[in-house]
Parts: structure tokens; C-alpha cells; sequence
């Protein structure tokens, strides 16, 4: 069966996640839970982005951001972590590159973190739980 | 111990698990434990440090901790893995970060430890110091008891 003939797709929109040339927004997820790792990963791919990477902690995640450059879009930087905090592991990815585009999750009551890590450049931020709504919206306006 | 100190915690709790969960949370009766309690099976621990001090215990069974891991990652889990273990830690954390937020905001000034999660049979929790308040949230994934045993710093 044509099913495209058959039935018109009534959903027009082009997934969030790709770029204007059709190619996936890479993204690097930093984050020490394996379960926010997870539940960002499976909003973003279902809207086209791919997580090229992960890292558990702030210092991987400098390294594997100095690693992928320039083949990467965006990050998502937990503030709280092990070893290296989100703010200074946002602020060492600003100081290697200016353009880098980081989007900080947060619980609830990091307000004084999260007001630093934008004035340090960071793109926008997201407060735990997460949802797919949230996630996108604020993912989506930090790429424009 | 004020009930004040264990308020922010029922609501926190209500409000995540309302939230993550998608389904009506009910609270059951505050209920106030001497020494010693046993342990449900699955508890995730924080510590609390400052002008506040004491630790906050968040206790349910094994079957309650898939449960309520399966819903949050959309997938049937059915043993206490990584998975499971980091989704009741991050359930912990967000609950205690609204609580605490509130505190703050009360003018309490205190840190928190990272969640500790303890998984076992026939475990007891001794709290020798301070004596514990505990409230039951029902859910229809189970309940879990939100256990609070904190003092000020003298």
C-alpha cells in the first residue's frame, strides 16, 4: 500500500532537531545521573538531534568538548557534578570557544548558579524535572 | 523536632511525584518514630548541615523503586540496576531541592550531601539524637515515606 498517497502526513513540521541543510544539531550531554543522561537523550533524538557524546562529570566534559570541536552544536551542562562543576567546566568552554552554545539544567534553588553560568554565556537554562516541552523550547531557543 | 522543618518535605515530595509520576499522590497521616525504624528496601538518604542538621530518608520497596523507575524512564524495569538507582537518586534530589528551596526561603541556612542510595532486606535506620517524623505518600505505583529527622544546631 502507497501509503503516502493514501494518507497525506498531516504533520508538516520539520522536527526541531535538524538544521536548515537537513543534518542533526550534535549535542554533548553533561551530566553525573545516568537517568537525566537518558531522559534528555530520548527527548532530543525523538526530535532529530543526535547526542554525539556524554560525560559524567564537568572535567570530561571540557575534554570531550575540546575533543569534538568544531563538530558540535550544543551542551547540556548539569550544574551540580563531581570533580568539576557546570559553571566552571561552562566557564572553561567559553574560554575555548566564544560561540560555544550551552544550555544549563538545574534543580530547583541553584538560582545564584544559574544567574552566573548566563552571564558567563551561557545560552539558557532548564530547572529539573524535565519535561519534553520545556526541554525543547528552551534547547530550540538557545540555537536561534 | 518542629513540623515545621518536615512541611516544605510533604509538600516537595507531592508536588514531584504529582508531577513525574502523572497520576493523584495522596499524603497519609504524619506519624512520629522513636530510635529505631525499619527500613523499607530501597532508601535514598540526604544530609542536611548548617543551621539545620540531620538527614532526610526517602524509603519504599524494591517493587515500588521499579515501579516508579519504570514510569519516569517509559520503560519496564524490573530489577534495582544502575537505572533504577540513579532515577530514585535524581527522584530524591529534586524533591529535596524544592524542600530546601523553601526552607531558604524561611531564613533556615543549611547544605545538602548528594543522595546516598541503600538497597537490602531487613535493614533499620537508628536515629539516636533526633527523633524522626515520617509521612507515607500513596501512590498507585506504592508508598513512600518521607522520613525527616533534623534538629537545629545548638
Amino acid at each position: 500500500m502507497k501509503t503516502k498517497v493514501d494518507f497525506p502526513s498531516i504533520n508538516q513540521k520539520e522536527p526541531d532537531g535538524r538544521k536548515p541543510d537537513g543534518t542533526p544539531v550534535r549535542v554533548l550531554v553533561v551530566d553525573d545521573s545516568m537517568f537525566v543522561t537518558k531522559q534528555i537523550g530520548q527527548i532530543l533524538t525523538s526530535e532529530g538531534f543526535e547526542v554525539v557524546a556524554t560525560a559524567g562529570d564537568g572535567e570530561q566534559g571540557v575534554e570531550k568538548y575540546k575533543e569534538l570541536f568544531p563538530n558540535v552544536d550544543l551542551v547540556t551542562m548539569d550544574i551540580t557534578m563531581p570533580k568539576m562543576d557546570g559553571v566552571t567546566a561552562l566557564e572553561k568552554i567559553m574560554e575555548f570557544d566564544k560561540n560555544a552554545k550551552v544550555v544549563m539544567i538545574s534543580a530547583l534553588g541553584k538560582q545564584d548558579l544559574v544567574k552566573q553560568s548566563l552571564l558567563l554565556g551561557a545560552k539558557n537554562y532548564i530547572v529539573k524535572p524535565l519535561d519534553r516541552t520545556k526541554v525543547l523550547e528552551r534547547v530550540v531557543s538557545s540555537l536561534e | 523536632m518542629r513540623v515545621e522543618y518536615i512541611n516544605p518535605f510533604v509538600e516537595a515530595a507531592y508536588n514531584v511525584l504529582t508531577e513525574v509520576l502523572a497520576t493523584e499522590v495522596k499524603r497519609g497521616n504524619l506519624f512520629l518514630k522513636s530510635a529505631t525504624k525499619p527500613v523499607m528496601g530501597v532508601a535514598a538518604i540526604v544530609g542536611l548541615a548548617g543551621e539545620v542538621e540531620g538527614r532526610v530518608l526517602f524509603d519504599m520497596s524494591k517493587a515500588t523503586a521499579m515501579k516508579i523507575a519504570s514510569v519516569m524512564n517509559s520503560e519496564e524495569l524490573t530489577e534495582i540496576d544502575d537505572l533504577v538507582k540513579a532515577t530514585i537518586s535524581e527522584l530524591a534530589n529534586m524533591i529535596t531541592a524544592q524542600a530546601v528551596t523553601k526552607l531558604h526561603e524561611l531564613g533556615f541556612k543549611f547544605d545538602l550531601t548528594p543522595p546516598a542510595l541503600i538497597t537490602g532486606e531487613n535493614m533499620e535506620i537508628s536515629d539516636q539524637e533526633v527523633e524522626a517524623l515520617i509521612v507515607p505518600m500513596e501512590s498507585p505505583h506504592g508508598n513512600i515515606e518521607i522520613n525527616v529527622a533534623v534538629r537545629e544546631r545548638s
